[in-house]
């Protein structure tokens, strides 16, 4: 029926007085549609799928078909909301006309262009905003109850099922978080007018990534309903061939955010090489510029690696073919390898666009120029070209490749060359600076605090000796909550506080963004320290119960995921209670340099009303000597 | 003040920052060397092999290696802090000079960080190099680990079959572990001596230690297997020869009587 209608409305021509099709799509066309395609194949697929014999060795029927109904609702959801109109007209021979781009860009609609197919890259940029948000509060509420169960020992009050399904669930949605969180938002909203373009180099490829993430969501939050991701975040297998229904869920959300995240790569990747203004050569393009085509330039090559182990992954359970079943000539080895060529390019996915927005931010609030560009550009580069060269040191003790050992160890502390360049330039800004005292500006002493202790116990896990007694336990997870979050969601909550005028027309507020600001990296260092402690003492990560010896540890972690929760919430009341009733923002309330401060607030629709052109580089602070 | 002597021209090192600077790291770096070796050391607990005390002074080493770097930041850091500071919602005017480039500094930092990374590579390679050739000492008892949802079982081969879910170590003499799975991975870690290899269906892998001190250890699982992952532990008692003969003979007999 729907798709009846869909055919015969973006026939072009459509009769007059009646909404045309590209009006009337939007998200509860897309629920709707996705949620009935999924459940009509789920019914076709119940019928028509024949029995698995009793004398069959493999009982996977059931993983057909919840795989089948997951596909149903991605194709269903991408129809619904409007993503096949621009291809279903392209294969007719033509193409959208001026008024329905106009129409896609999101002109004159008010709040309704937020819930549509819309191409205007400050739309997607708000957009991605609010589902980081709402990720991650679901993954931060996950936490809570991972720590509230460990709080004591012996097994909490959580089965052990559910428990590790909540990790898993924990575990995969903050690292979509993280890897989205400043590359969505702020690639999107601010990059093209940091740049001084008018937009995306591809507008319906920029709608199209932002919705493939919406429609990936879904099928991980149903999967805890069918028996969850028991396997953790990596889903090593033959684990995950054993674990239940839920674990299709979790292989058609990688599935399609890996596509979701080409697509944006390809973009980003395109616009900034292409789009920048007049003048703008390489040596005057912002740095945090650098750092998102650097995040999403990873994840090129990274994310299909990931795309096609699940697939591979799915395969093994639905046709029970043996990419990683050892009896029929497979290895885990191969997946452990696909999963971390992609796993280790992705913790700089995250943490590299961090960084240099905040190194963005630090000439600022400084008031002199940045420290040395070009080793900001040099370890930016080196970091990402090194990154795709050390994914092994996860498999130190696997027994892969024992010989591979050495190698590995060399590429993984080589990397600590580069990321002390960047230590460099932040501290070099920092140096004789006039330091305004805000919020990104104390963001920036946390990330030196938060990445220096990341960074040296990423030293002792790159050892393979020291990394044989602290692989798997509790030390590991600590590590990489203080790379990750220490280091880059503090620098991603500074972007919120930094560009939120600009992207909501209001100040955040100055209160909250301290209150928060304490709140969260005391909170963070209580826990993650703690984390440390009883990680070197011998508990291993991801474990429901403890010996008695860690209780204290982690009644201490515990209570510092709970003063993070505290600061986490002030910052969320933050973000509402500006973004409604703040501070009407002057178009520069922070007198800086870059591009995205010369345009007014509310950004008008084709952001510039003409183009600029670049003549110096944006760090032009300070006063010579005379 | 720190301006007018620099703008005299003055020795760099003579400017109020530097010497603020450098006082703090002197201050500093002591004290972060000795928090944070203390802090981990003392968290490890006592080694129980010659392996574990060579990752325990391998992190030490690292990480008084590290605190220079760790206290000059954390110097610079604070000394910026302690420069002008300004509240408020409007800008501060602007710092008084323009530097955006410092090639002795850069050429410092960059010569250091790769002296240092070279460091940590060669102390690693030297303390794994170590730990590799164990594997290949003949005199080793061999033991067959094999991991299971969710136990572990120890095989004896040179002891008449002997199989316990106990791990029983002879004290001052090398092991050899042969490690498989019978289903999924897992991780072998026995925790006290700092040894860890994973589990992998359809393979063996091995490692090896010496245990050093009578007493009794843990062995746990490090690689997540599913739902009682948590519980999937057990104790390792390091006895004397005499005593392992004894249980070793014990063990064979009660095998024999079943």
């Amino acid at each position: 029926m729907t798709t009846m209608m869909d055919r015969s409305a973006s026939a072009p021509g459509q009769a007059a007085g009646k909404r045309p099709l590209i009006e009337r799509l939007n998200i509860v066309t897309a629920l709707v549609l996705g949620t009935v395609s999924a459940v009509v194949v789920w019914q076709l697929a119940l019928r028509f799928l024949p029995e698995t014999p009793e004398t069959s060795l493999f009982f996977n029927r059931e993983d057909k078909i919840s795989l089948l109904s997951l596909i149903g609702w991605f194709v269903g959801f991408m129809t619904g909301i409007g993503a096949l109109i621009g291809p279903f007209r392209w294969a007719l021979g033509k193409d959208l006309n001026h008024d329905e781009n106009m129409f896609l860009a999101g002109k004159d609609q008010g709040i309704k262009r937020y819930f549509r197919y819309t191409t205007d890259h400050k739309v997607v940029g708000i957009q991605y905003l609010v589902i980081t948000i709402i990720i991650l509060f679901v993954g931060g509420t996950l936490a809570m109850l991972i720590r509230t169960n460990l709080g004591h020992a012996q097994g909490g009050w959580i089965q052990p099922q559910t428990y590790n399904a909540i990790v898993g669930w924990h575990g995969i949605i903050m690292i979509v978080a993280t890897i989205i969180m400043i590359t969505g938002p702020f690639g999107n909203f601010i990059m093209p007018i940091m740049i001084g373009a008018r937009d995306m180099a591809f507008p319906r490829l920029n709608a199209l990534s932002f919705w493939l993430i919406v429609a990936a969501v879904p099928p991980v939050f149903i999967s805890f309903f069918t028996g969850g991701i028991t396997t953790g975040w990596s889903a090593y297998n033959p684990l995950a061939s054993q674990a239940g229904l839920g674990m299709n869920g979790y292989i058609a959300f990688i599935c399609i955010f890996a596509i979701s995240t080409m697509v944006a790569g390809a973009n980003i990747t395109t616009t900034v090489v292409k789009m920048r203004a007049k003048g703008m050569t390489w040596n005057r393009t912002p740095i945090f510029i650098y750092g998102v085509v650097a995040s999403v330039a990873l994840a090129l090559p990274a994310f299909p690696v990931f795309f096609l182990s699940q697939i591979m992954s799915g395969m093994d359970r639905a046709f029970a073919t043996s990419f990683y079943n050892t009896a029929g000539g497979g290895s885990g080895w191969l997946y452990e390898n696909l999963f971390w060529i992609m796993g280790h390019p992705e913790v700089y996915v995250i943490l590299i666009p961090s960084v240099a927005a905040l190194m963005e931010m630090a000439p600022v609030f400084t008031r002199r120029p940045l420290f040395s560009f070009n080793l900001a550009v040099m370890g930016i580069a080196g970091i990402s070209g090194l990154s795709v060269l050390v994914w092994a040191h996860h498999m130190y003790i696997s027994g892969w490749a024992p010989l591979l050992n050495a190698p590995f160890m060399l590429t993984t502390e080589l990397i600590s060359i580069p990321t002390g360049m960047l230590f460099l330039v932040l501290i070099g800004t920092l140096w004789r600076g006039r330091l305004w005292m805000t919020m990104p500006t104390a963001s920036i002493y946390a990330l030196l605090w938060n990445f220096m202790i990341g960074g040296i116990t990423g030293i002792y896990l790159s050892d393979v000796p020291a990394d044989a007694f602290l692989h798997g336990s509790m030390y590991v997870t600590a590590h990489f909550h203080y790379t990750l979050m220490g280091a880059g969601l503090t620098g991603a909550l500074a972007s919120l506080v930094f560009w939120f005028p600009k992207m909501t027309g209001r100040m955040f507020n100055k209160t909250l963004s301290w209150v928060s600001f304490w709140l969260v990296q005391i909170g963070f260092n209580v826990t993650f320290i703690g984390m440390f402690l009883v990680g070197l003492a011998g508990q291993p990560r991801r474990v429901e119960s403890y010996a008695e010896v860690f209780s204290r540890g982690n009644l201490i972690t515990t209570m510092g995921a709970y003063t993070i929760m505290a600061g986490m919430l002030v910052l969320l009341h933050g973000v509402i209670s500006s973004w409604r009733s703040g501070v009407k923002a002057p178009m520069n309330p922070w007198q800086a340099k870059t591009l995205e401060w010369t345009v007014p607030n509310p950004v008008p629709l084709e952001n510039f009303e003409t183009l600029p052109v670049v003549t110096s580089d944006a760090y032009g602070y300070g006063k010579a000597k005379s | 003040m720190s301006d007018v002597q620099v703008s005299n021209k003055a020795k760099w090192w003579k400017s109020a920052d530097v010497k603020k600077t450098a006082i703090l790291w002197v201050v500093i770096t002591p004290i972060i060397g000795y928090v944070a070796t203390e802090v981990q050391l003392r968290s490890i607990g006592a080694p129980a092999s010659e392996v574990m005390a060579s990752v325990k002074s391998l992190m030490g080493i690292f990480t008084w290696a590290a605190s220079p770097v760790a206290g000059l930041v954390a110097a610079l850091a604070l000394t910026s802090l302690m420069g002008k500071r300004h509240y408020g919602d409007n800008p501060p005017p602007d710092a008084d000079h323009e530097i955006r480039n410092s090639p002795r500094a850069a050429a410092t930092w960059l010569v250091v960080s790769t002296l240092l990374c070279l460091f940590a590579l060669i102390t690693g390679l030297v303390v794994l190099q170590k730990d590799s050739e164990s594997i290949l000492d003949a005199k080793a008892i061999n033991i067959n680990v094999t991991g299971q949802q969710w136990v572990w079982n120890f095989d004896y081969p040179e002891s008449k079959g002997v199989r316990s879910e106990v791990l029983y170590l002879p004290v001052d003499r090398p092991v050899v572990f042969h490690i498989t799975s019978k289903d999924v991975k897992h991780s072998f870690w026995v925790v006290q001596m700092g040894i860890k290899m994973d589990a992998n269906p359809g393979y063996v892998t091995e490692t090896a230690v010496t245990p050093n001190k009578i007493g009794v250890f843990d062995v746990r699982c490090a690689e997540l297997c599913g739902l009682l992952h948590a519980y999937m532990q057990n104790k390792v008692h390091v006895v004397s020869q005499a005593d392992y003969d004894a249980w070793l003979s014990n063990r064979a007999a009660l095998e024999g009587a079943a």
